[in-house]
């Protein structure tokens, strides 16, 4: 047996305390918004009494939330919800009478799209009765299967199951300190058994994080991981590296962490798998090196689309960046690489230069000087001219006591820089 | 089982005037007393280490490949030379090498001297290098400890070119020691690159490198360099160079 508690114009609040109404009499609770929840009232005889009473006793508690509700029982889901729409008050429906109680209802309680009850309505069907009394075929063929589904919630026959409602899950703890910590070091302590906590939670349920929120007080912190993780001790390191790298600078009374639930990482490893660090030691590892080198000086060099310079950018690394899709290339084809590399000067150097006859003779710069054996150039490059950061150089290529550099007259400082040593 | 068959044969070399059914059994019982004897200090004391170390890499610089096999995984190889050398040219081959097989590499940047776009033009795939910019010393030590530790890389590449040369030479060597110790038995080719020889006994190959003539156009087009092996656990040193000739036309 199914019990339906309808609302007509309902809010969200007023859905949510529907569902609170519902949760109170069982655990299997569809909603079916706006305005209607349905749930299993199947057992509750023993401790309500007859179906009538169990319905009285669901309009009450609906009635004790200040809802104004109508309560339909019925054996199945979609004669509950027809009945609970289109009779006011409480209505029980037992079962084999569901059809003929509904018959006089109009097409408007079966939830149809608009065309199908324009179409109803041109057809002059005017109750689920007269519905009914249609061929199912004849319907089939105008309507397809939602046709086919309104004439069997219109007889009253619905044979759906019960999709339950499930609230979302919140993988969070608090802790209320009885005095401020100050330093680092004992928040460790507390953040692992918390950690402990919510990573045996998420594995209960079969979950991973890649993300956690952590609060104290007002200071609020994001670790963002780039695969699901639920191993506490991972998490406490990495959470006590970031706060070691961004210290919260007042004293903690209060911790709360949330971890985000995501769907765990499932990994066939292969035999021929290039090799390459695992994801979660990986992810601490770069941890460490930022809380040694600093956050901006870790990473994947991604070069930017300008013509500017040494134009990149530091991206963040993952080995999961890209997927193993080469492994069938033939290693035969791999191209020789024998181009010449430049070591940059960051940033570029200084340098004395002089010219005879528009070339540069002789040089010094940051430890180097000397006469200049060979120089090629210029080439002229330029760029930005609309942006404060635009350049416009003159580059030369030296050779300078038996060394390859790059150099290069920079027009708007009328300065000449060493750029960087071809090596 | 191959240390055995390499035992066989040495027994059967060494006593050719005795009965061979005789010389097995005899030189079995005297392995297995000397393993008993051993055990409690070493735990396996006729496993051939050297030819664990015998799984090599490819440079990516043919000739060399051709004279030498490649680096040699889990273990050193250092290359020096002066600046104009083609250590990094080197370097950055041996990394697009390993790229372009999908291996994660490291490169710990002494003095952030790095630069994306002519590795990118020379086939380093950027996003499976991972880039550790440094300015000391003492964090360049402290990162290779962790990137070591943490595994899992194919090359780890150490840039101590334009660091000082007096702090560079401060390092102990019991330091070079601890990082062979780490990728001993990993497959971690670990390639220091450096100004002068600096890693000493504890690299399993060390490389010479030496500017020869360059190539001039509208501006430099390139130029040769010489690759003398200085030292290799794998064979003995060679005193035979190799001549590579690099090209500039995608240096920006």
């Amino acid at each position: 047996m199914f019990a339906c508690i309808y609302i007509p114009n309902a809010s969200n609040d007023a859905q949510a305390a529907l569902l609170d109404c519902a949760g109170a009499f069982s655990p299997r609770v569809e909603n079916m918004p706006p305005g209607a929840v349905v749930f299993d009232v199947e057992g509750l005889e023993r401790l309500f009494g007859s179906y009538s009473e169990i319905a009285s006793k669901i309009a009450e508690a609906a009635c004790a939330r200040g809802l104004e509700a109508n309560v339909a029982l019925a054996s199945n889901i979609d004669a509950a919800v027809c009945a609970a729409r289109g009779f006011g008050g409480i209505t029980v429906l037992n079962h084999g009478t569901e059809a003929n109680r509904l018959s006089d209802l109009p097409p408007a309680v079966l939830s149809a799209s608009p065309e199908i009850l324009e179409t109803l309505e041109r057809w002059g069907i005017r109750t689920l009765g007269a519905f009914a009394k249609l061929p199912a075929v004849d319907v089939s063929a105008r309507f397809g299967q939602e046709g086919i589904e309104l004439h069997k919630r219109a007889r009253g026959v619905g044979s759906r199951p019960l999709v339950p409602h499930v609230d979302r899950v919140r993988f969070v703890d608090v802790v209320e300190l009885d005095y401020e910590i100050v330093t680092i070091e004992p928040l460790t302590f507390i953040l692992s058994r918390m950690l402990d906590g919510i990573c045996t939670r998420l594995r209960s349920r079969n979950f991973a994080t890649h993300e956690v929120h952590l609060s104290l007080g007002t200071y609020i912190r994001v670790l963002n991981l780039p695969l699901p993780v639920r191993n506490p001790k991972l998490l406490t390191r990495l959470l006590i590296l970031d706060l070691e790298a961004h210290p919260p600078g007042v004293g903690i009374r209060r911790i709360e962490i949330e971890a985000i639930p995501a769907k765990p990482r499932v990994v066939q490893n292969g035999l021929f798998v290039p090799l390459s660090p695992e994801p979660e030691k990986l992810e601490l590892t770069l941890a460490r090196l930022k809380a040694v080198v600093g956050e901006e000086n870790v990473g994947a060099a991604e070069i930017q689309d300008t013509h500017r310079p040494d134009g990149f950018r530091v991206s963040k690394f993952s080995s999961t960046n890209k997927d193993i899709s080469k492994l069938d290339k033939s290693w035969q084809d791999l191209p020789n690489f024998k181009l010449l590399a430049l070591r940059r000067f960051r940033p570029p150097l200084e340098a004395t230069v002089q010219l005879r006859n528009s070339t540069p003779i002789w040089i010094a710069f940051h430890g180097v000087h000397g006469p200049i054996a060979t120089a090629r150039g210029p080439w002229r490059t330029s760029g930005d001219w609309w942006r404060p950061t635009m350049w416009d150089r003159e580059e030369w290529d030296i050779e300078v006591l038996d060394a390859l550099y790059r150099i290069y007259f920079d027009v708007h400082m009328d300065r000449w820089y060493a750029e960087g040593v071809f090596d | 089982m191959q240390s055995a068959i390499l035992h066989q044969g040495f027994a059967l070399s060494r006593s050719r005037s005795a009965p061979q059914g005789f010389a097995l059994p005899r030189s079995r019982s005297t392995r297995a007393r000397l393993e008993s004897a051993l055990g409690e200090r070493i735990s396996a004391p006729f496993t051939d280490i050297e030819r664990r170390t015998l799984e090599t890499v490819p440079t990516g610089i043919a000739p060399l490949d051709a004279l030498m096999g490649g680096l040699p995984r889990g273990g050193i190889t250092e290359l020096f030379g002066p600046p104009s050398s083609g250590c990094t040219s080197a370097m950055i081959s041996i990394l697009a090498e390993a790229t372009a097989r999908d291996e994660v590499c490291a490169l710990i940047d002494g003095n952030d001297a790095f630069d994306p776009k002519s590795a990118a033009a020379a086939g380093v795939e950027l996003n499976r290098l991972l880039w550790i910019r440094c300015r000391k010393l003492e964090h360049v030590l402290k990162t290779t400890d962790l990137l070591l530790q943490g595994g899992g890389f194919g090359r780890v590449v150490m840039d101590l070119t334009d660091l000082p040369a007096s702090n560079v030479r401060s390092i102990p060597l019991v330091s070079w020691f601890r990082f062979q110790r780490t990728i001993e038995k990993t497959p971690t080719v670990l390639v220091v690159m450096s100004s002068e020889n600096i890693v000493k006994s504890a690299a399993a190959l060390v490389l010479r490198m030496e500017k020869q003539d360059a190539q001039w156009s509208t501006l430099l087009n390139g130029f040769n360099f010489n690759i003398e092996i200085v030292r290799s656990r794998k064979s003995r040193p060679l005193k035979s160079y190799v001549r590579v000739h690099l090209h500039s036309e995608c240096v920006q």
